[in-house]
């Protein structure tokens, strides 16, 4: 049964990056980006990581979704009017070397994975384990052996919020 | 430690400060900071500390790449010259705030010691540079540099956060030493049969990758000539000593200390990376017509001088990558602060003219910035009795100690490419000497001279007595 929701969520990830990848309409590829984050969280469900797949869902469900549709929505579309339609699409040009940078990119990570041996795990593959939170986990961890980098994730996103009021104000010209 | 809590408190008091409505007042303030975060970073001298459950570790090392970060900072913020007086265009007290701030990553990528502090700090001072690269909205060329420089920053980020997920994978562990003894442990000499092995190396070659894209050694130099012509120039000679000095030294400490038991494995893929580094930066950078782009690819091709002490891996390293990083950026630090307000002076219809043109005849009446000129582009090159001669010195010492004749070639390659670099370094110095021009003379603010003359002065005295340093590093 757990094969059968693995595999059908890995095609939902598989499948909804494949459309991102290849279309040219921009707000398919943001909707179907819907389906990898949600693909990917069920997939973290399935891997025990409950509090994983609730931020993921929040974070890119909620938030960055919803920013990028609305910033496709808000772009100025007067490019496709004369062509009597109302959508953005992308060109694609240097197609060559992107592809050369993805066959890099993914020669490097069949190898990796193809001459790994994931000993351990292998027998307990797709068996159930027993439902326990990594909720308490994560907070407790967050507040004492990890509370630096929770702290100065503080400056990050401080220095984040103050260039993106900088840049996104209007100057007169 | 306590420069990073203090400059991010520090980073916050310059925004409030902004609300005063007196530029003047900024400056000073900010080099104040700078300078209070030094005597803090200096109070842990000849301590070893590990932070907050061993996510931090400073040593004298890390004291030392601080130090010169901190140095090079505050010579930035002297040459920045308060923005201009133009009140609708430039927020100084955003752009000081953002340039503390990311002095923190800075710092947090020479001292991390959990590669957790490594990636926040490479994201805090990223993301600071995206901003401040575009900090000049008025200008096309920022917008596209900054654009350009975030796509693929954040693209590069992505690949080194997937490559510590597979090192976490195959070793279990984020802290540098953690990793270390994995790797000692897991019988390397055979690395491809162990279970994990081919993890490990996949995880090496992906964060190396991210590293090598932030300190722009080639492949994966594309997007600095772009990035820092486009960029304010006060901000490109930021990010090509602060930023440099930090990623050359996050490199170096992760490779030195997590994997020198695996030494054959990234070691013959930098080999490669290093000749490259050398042979595109300087063979393009004879190429340029503008001073600035030329400078840009004369950062890339110290990149390469600075990955081959870290490939050599002698009892020297640290102190010839210290010596190096610093004479590289005070040096880096005069040219642009000439290139400033030279191209300023020259600017064609409010665009600065960072062309060679626009130094002709520069001696005449600037004999001083013209000296001030000459003795940085002669440090860049190399040329004796400046502080760049015996940068590059120790560096090719590194490399000629080291038992492996492939350093010979190396090094052989790395003296015949500086040689190159002198023809496109000496390019500037004829234009200001020999060539004809109209330049007036350009008056100089108090604290500018100032800093011109101890960047020089540094510049010299290094170059006639490099121990003085050197015994410290």
């Amino acid at each position: 049964m757990i094969q059968f929701v693995f595999i059908a969520f890995m095609v939902l990830t598989l499948a909804s990056a494949l459309v991102v990848l290849l279309t040219k309409n921009v707000l398919y590829a943001a909707f179907s980006l819907l389906g990898t984050f949600l693909g990917v969280s069920a997939l973290y469900v399935l891997a025990g990581a409950d509090f994983l797949a609730v931020a993921q869902i929040l974070v890119y469900v909620g938030g960055v979704l919803v920013l990028l549709i609305f910033g496709v929505m808000l772009t100025n579309q007067q490019g496709n009017k004369s062509r009597g339609r109302n959508d953005i699409t992308t060109e694609s040009s240097n197609r060559v070397l992107g592809v050369f940078v993805m066959l890099g990119f993914s020669a490097t990570l069949l190898y990796t994975f193809g001459r790994a041996r994931f000993l351990t795990i292998q027998d307990s593959l797709f068996e159930a384990v027993e439902p326990t939170s990594t909720t308490q986990t994560i907070g407790v961890e967050l507040m004492t052996n990890y509370v630096l980098p929770f702290e100065v994730s503080g400056v990050l996103l401080m220095a984040v919020l103050i260039g993106a009021a900088y840049l996104s104000t209007k100057t007169k010209n | 430690m306590n420069a990073i809590i203090a400059l991010s408190l520090f980073g916050i008091t310059n925004l409030f400060l902004g609300f005063l409505n007196n530029r003047k007042i900024l400056l000073p303030a900010t080099l104040l900071f700078v300078l209070i975060a030094f005597g803090l970073n200096l109070a842990d001298w000849n301590h070893e500390y590990y932070w907050f459950h061993n996510m931090l570790k400073t040593n004298n090392l890390s004291i030392n790449f601080t130090s010169i970060i901190l140095v090079a900072t505050a010579l930035v913020v002297a040459i920045s010259r308060g923005f201009g007086n133009d009140e609708e265009h430039t927020h100084p007290a955003e752009y000081y705030g953002i340039l503390l701030f990311s002095v923190v990553g800075a710092i947090m990528m020479v001292t991390f010691q959990s590669l957790f502090m490594l990636f926040v700090g490479i994201e805090i001072l990223s993301v600071a540079m995206y901003v401040l690269t575009g900090s000049d909205k008025r200008n096309l060329r920022s917008n596209e540099a900054a654009l350009k420089y975030f796509l693929m920053g954040s693209f590069a980020t992505g690949i080194m956060l997937f490559g510590i997920a597979l090192v976490y994978g195959a070793t279990g562990s984020f802290d540098i030493n953690g990793i270390g003894n994995m790797v000692n442990q897991a019988k390397l000499q055979d690395i491809m049969l162990n279970p994990y092995g081919p993890i490990l190396y996949g995880g090496i070659i992906l964060i190396f990758v991210g590293l090598l894209f932030k300190i722009s050694a080639a492949p994966f130099h594309f997007w600095t000539p772009d990035v820092y012509d486009g960029a304010p120039s006060i901000f490109t000679a930021f990010m090509s000593t602060v930023v440099k000095t930090a990623g050359v030294a996050a490199t170096y400490r992760l490779l030195s200390i997590s994997f020198p038991a695996v030494y054959g494995l990234w070691g013959n893929p930098l080999v490669y990376i290093t000749c490259l580094t050398l042979f595109i930066g300087n063979i393009t950078a004879v190429y340029q017509q503008s001073f600035k782009r030329m400078l840009a690819y004369s950062s890339i091709s110290h990149a390469g001088y600075l990955l081959i002490t870290v490939l050599a891996k002698t009892p020297t390293t640290n102190s010839s990558i210290l010596f190096y990083s610093l004479a590289y950026s005070i040096a880096t630090i005069s040219a642009f602060a000439v290139l400033m307000v030279v191209s300023e002076a020259q600017s064609k219809s409010g665009k600065p003219d960072e062309s060679f043109t626009a130094l002709n005849g520069l001696a005449t009446n600037n004999p001083f910035l013209a000296f001030v000129l000459t003795v940085s582009m002669l440090s860049l090159a190399g040329i004796p009795l400046t502080a760049g001669f015996f940068g590059k010195f120790f560096i090719f010492a590194d490399a000629f100690s080291n038992v492996s004749s492939l350093f010979k070639t190396i090094a052989v390659v790395a003296i015949l490419m500086s040689t190159v670099g002198i023809y496109y370094y000496f390019k500037p110095i004829i234009a200001a000497y020999l060539k004809k021009g109209d330049l007036e003379k350009i008056e100089l603010s108090p604290i500018y001279k100032l800093t011109l003359i101890i960047t020089t002065a540094l510049t010299i005295l290094l170059g006639i007595a490099p121990d003085l340093v050197k015994n410290i590093f």
